[in-house]
């Protein structure tokens, strides 16, 4: 680099090297085969500035901090560390360089004590053996010197998650950190404890931290940083002063159409009644009273943990009822076991497509077959032929972008696997269909695709539980909004009959 | 990285290339056709009909092992429940039970095995490997206290030769394979709980959430494995005339290793029928060919387990790049 460089002159390479940026891309792409991840993009951090990154769920954000960590390689582009090239291939690498990221989940051992972790890796070793009591008055004192007000000696595993986000923030900021990424850092986190993170990021900031914040929340955009940069179905579509913008601009750069225009919402007369539940009760949640009709969506709203999950998976025979009573087409009815509920009519695309959803090292016709499997089964084995046929008419029903139903399901994107996760249930004829968070980590196209399809269900006599932590979705699409707090039905609303500000209260409990 | 390494890393995929265009199939061809250009032997009537009556059972043992493997459990019991059911079906014989008595008790046998180690992974939610180890043992203490430490000779000629005699030029035992593994193949690749053993295997919860019955599931994998091993203790019990506890020792390891030898994933949902097959015949082969070269039998052991290593090395590789 120096020997190609025309203008040698030292006292120029000095003021350069105050300006370079600490983190510079240029080009940086990444596939996974046809999916483009992340198209071509040149973004440049500089040292000491806190810059937010926006973007719908799936515009590539992830993909940019598996990049930037090391935890997957680029396609192709470059990566200026101080004016530097380097491969930045492997985790170890970008740790080497002072990049660290804290996740929404945390990555700790919870058996350890707090400050067995901060030092984990990294231990006070006397004579061979861990200076326990002295690591974890060290501990202690970091704590107390960033003003958290946590207990240095307890088990990580007894801490609410904020409090563990916090003790994870602290590690990253005591190891040399020089380039320090959040990954929605708040959405565990209550008041207080975002504060006292904001405080820490500041701190860090003012140590010459380059901090890369990645939230949902524009608020927090706002309180927080110097610079944002918007991505977009894996475009980054612009860097801005955050001072010189505001959330309307960025909301429009984030999302680049109306809402009337995603949201896909067609409306039918409530029909018979499909489901009803009196007072139903069980784990992780309680007296829940609602009906579903046919031609109706009914939307559950709620913060993360607040319940909804638990109560459909007790309504598919996933987990016992503990009290009152559930009615299927008026008829009061015991759901037992996962068949029972299929057999009734009623269709769960669960919350979790890898956990729950899919079986993921398997064929993608495979997955799509595996609740009919029953239904087309002769004499005891299943027909070829049908099972290629059902397959193949889901995948292009769908358009599943997929090499054949032979391949992977691994090998799809996660709106292709998403559309997996529901397209097993269209073969089913079930009446009821409740989708749980149907459109995370899912990109803007295959979203509205999503929505079109709820209004076929709809027009085909279905009847819909949506699930979903993001507001505008269910507030647009349902006919009926269920607010739940802490295991409860806290508020129920017509279409549009209240505010976000209202539901939001609401689900939060202020 | 320097031009070294990088063409070092070249020239190490392509050789890797050409491994990975032989199938298991042509792996174990490959090795008759060496032993039968290294050896006289080898190529004789005798030996073959030898290597395919030592292959045959641990072939059986490895299609029901590999059910177990599919849905990421493991049964380490299939050697012992050889063992134990020789007793059983000596005993049975001696007591004057018809042979056809004697297979559908001694099956019988093996299924309330399978059933019990059912129950021990699902109602009473032990680690597979934990239930199958206590098994193991407790049945090789069960058959050294029924039979108190001796053999039990089988004095029925019928019985016994059916293990010696051959069927169309083919021994018995290799029919026997023929048996077993038509049926499996059937069961795995084209029926329901067959799918449903790979569905356990790669998700429990998602396949649960798709109405699958995992439980049945489970007990119909441990029932199949088990009742494979049941039937080969028939087998062995003819093939050697007596009803010994201490049979089959090992037999559960070699079973396992064919298994994977033959493709089976231990992380569960990657298996199939035939590949175990290959793989016992692949171990009989070594072992038969190791004979026949007179290689030490203490240095046999070493090699075999080598061999496991690579074969398998080899394999993942390949099924990285597919």
């Amino acid at each position: 680099m120096v020997g190609t460089n025309p203008h040698g002159q030292a006292a120029e390479t000095a003021v350069a090297a105050a300006n370079v940026p600490i983190l510079e891309l240029r080009g940086l792409e990444k596939r996974y085969g046809a999916t483009h991840a992340l198209k071509p993009a040149d973004l440049t951090f500089a040292r000491g500035e806190i810059h937010a990154i926006v973007g719908e769920n799936g515009a590539g954000k992830s993909t940019l901090i598996k990049l930037l960590t090391g935890v997957i390689t680029r396609t192709s582009g470059e990566v200026l560390w101080e004016g530097q090239p380097v491969a930045l291939a492997t985790p170890h690498e970008a740790i080497e360089f002072g990049i660290n990221a804290v996740h929404q989940e945390v990555v700790l051992c919870r058996h350890l004590t707090v400050a067995a972790n901060m030092f984990l890796g990294d231990e006070d070793v006397g004579f061979g053996l861990l200076r326990k009591g002295e690591m974890t008055r060290k501990a202690q004192s970091i704590l107390e010197d960033l003003g958290f007000q946590l207990p240095a000696h307890v088990l990580l595993g007894d801490l609410t998650i904020g409090q563990q986000q916090l003790i994870a923030t602290a590690r990253a900021s005591i190891r040399g950190t020089r380039f320090l990424i959040f990954d929605e850092p708040t959405a565990y986190l209550t008041r207080t404890e975002a504060a006292q993170l904001f405080a820490l990021i500041r701190r860090l900031k003012e140590r010459g931290v380059t901090i890369v914040y990645i939230s949902h929340r524009l608020e927090e955009v706002f309180e927080l940083s110097d610079r944002v940069s918007i991505l977009r179905d894996g475009t980054l579509v612009g860097t801005r002063i955050t001072a010189e913008t505001n959330e309307t601009e960025l909301i429009s750069l984030m999302i680049n159409r109306s809402l009337e225009q995603i949201y896909h919402k067609e409306f039918f007369p409530a029909g018979d009644l499909l489901l009803e539940t009196k007072n139903l009760s069980g784990p992780g949640f309680h007296d829940v009273s609602l009906s579903v009709r046919a031609g109706q969506i009914v939307g559950l709203y709620g913060l993360i943990g607040a319940g909804r999950s638990e109560f459909v998976l007790s309504l598919f025979g996933r987990h016992r009822k503990t009290g009152g009573s559930i009615f299927w087409q008026g008829k009061e009815v015991d759901i037992r076991s996962e068949r029972q509920a299929m057999d009734l009519g009623i269709a769960l695309a669960p919350e979790s497509r890898r956990d729950q959803g899919l079986c993921i090292n398997l064929p993608v016709g495979f997955n799509l077959n595996l609740p009919i499997f029953p239904h087309i089964t002769m004499a005891g084995l299943v027909p070829f032929s049908a099972d290629r046929q059902r397959a193949e008419r889901q995948i292009s029903d769908l358009q599943v972008k997929t090499s054949g139903r032979g391949a992977l399901v691994s090998s799809l994107s996660g709106g292709n696997q998403q559309k997996i996760v529901i397209g097993k249930w269209l073969n089913h004829g079930a009446r009821l269909f409740i989708f749980d968070e149907p459109t995370v980590g899912v990109d803007v196209g295959t979203k509205a695709e999503i929505y079109r399809l709820l209004a076929r269900l709809l027009a085909e006599g279905a009847g819909i539980i949506l699930i979903s932590s993001y507001l505008p979705e269910v507030y647009e699409l349902a006919d009926e909004l269920h607010v739940f707090r802490r295991g409860e039905d806290v508020a129920r609303h017509a279409y549009h009959a209240a505010s976000h500000e209202e539901i939001l209260s609401e689900a939060i409990g202020v | 990285m320097s031009t070294d390494t990088k063409s070092a890393a070249v020239v190490r995929k392509s050789s890797a290339n050409w491994l990975f265009g032989l199938t298991l199939l042509g792996l174990l061809l490959a090795m008759c056709i060496v032993l039968s250009l290294t050896t006289k032997s080898f190529m004789t009537e005798a030996n073959i009909m030898n290597l395919m009556r030592q292959g045959s059972m641990i072939a059986i043992l490895a299609v029901g092992e590999t059910f177990v493997i599919i849905t990421t459990g493991i049964d380490l019991s299939v050697g012992a429940v050889v063992g134990f059911c020789t007793v059983i079906a000596a005993w049975l014989l001696t007591h004057d039970f018809s042979i056809f008595a004697t297979v559908i008790i001694t099956l019988g046998v093996g299924v309330a095995i399978g059933m019990f180690h059912g129950f021990g992974i699902v109602q009473m939610g032990l680690p597979p490997f934990i239930i199958t180890l206590a098994t193991l043992t407790s049945l090789r203490g069960i058959g050294l206290l029924v039979t108190n430490g001796a053999t039990i000779n089988i004095v029925n000629d019928t019985f016994t030769e059916f293990s010696r005699n051959d069927f169309v030029g083919l021994p018995n035992l290799f029919w026997m394979v023929i048996l077993v593994g038509v049926p499996a193949y059937i069961f795995l690749h084209h029926s329901r709980y067959g799918r449903y053993i790979f569905a356990v295997g790669s998700n429990m919860e998602a396949a649960r959430l798709s109405g699958v019955n995992v439980k049945l599931t489970v007990y119909l994998a441990y029932t199949l494995s088990s009742t494979c091993a049941a039937f080969v203790g028939l087998l062995l019990a003819a093939r050697i005339g007596v009803g010994n506890a201490m049979q089959a020792d090992g037999w559960e390891l070699q079973a396992i290793a064919s298994s994977v030898i033959g493709g089976t994933s231990l992380f569960g949902a990657v298996g199939s029928v035939h590949g175990p097959l290959i793989g016992a015949f692949i171990l009989a082969t070594i072992n038969n060919g190791a004979n026949l070269l007179n290689v030490n039998s203490f240095w046999q052991r070493i090699i075999t387990g080598l061999l496991i290593i690579l074969i398998v090395y080899f394999d993942q590789l390949r099924r990285r790049r597919g």
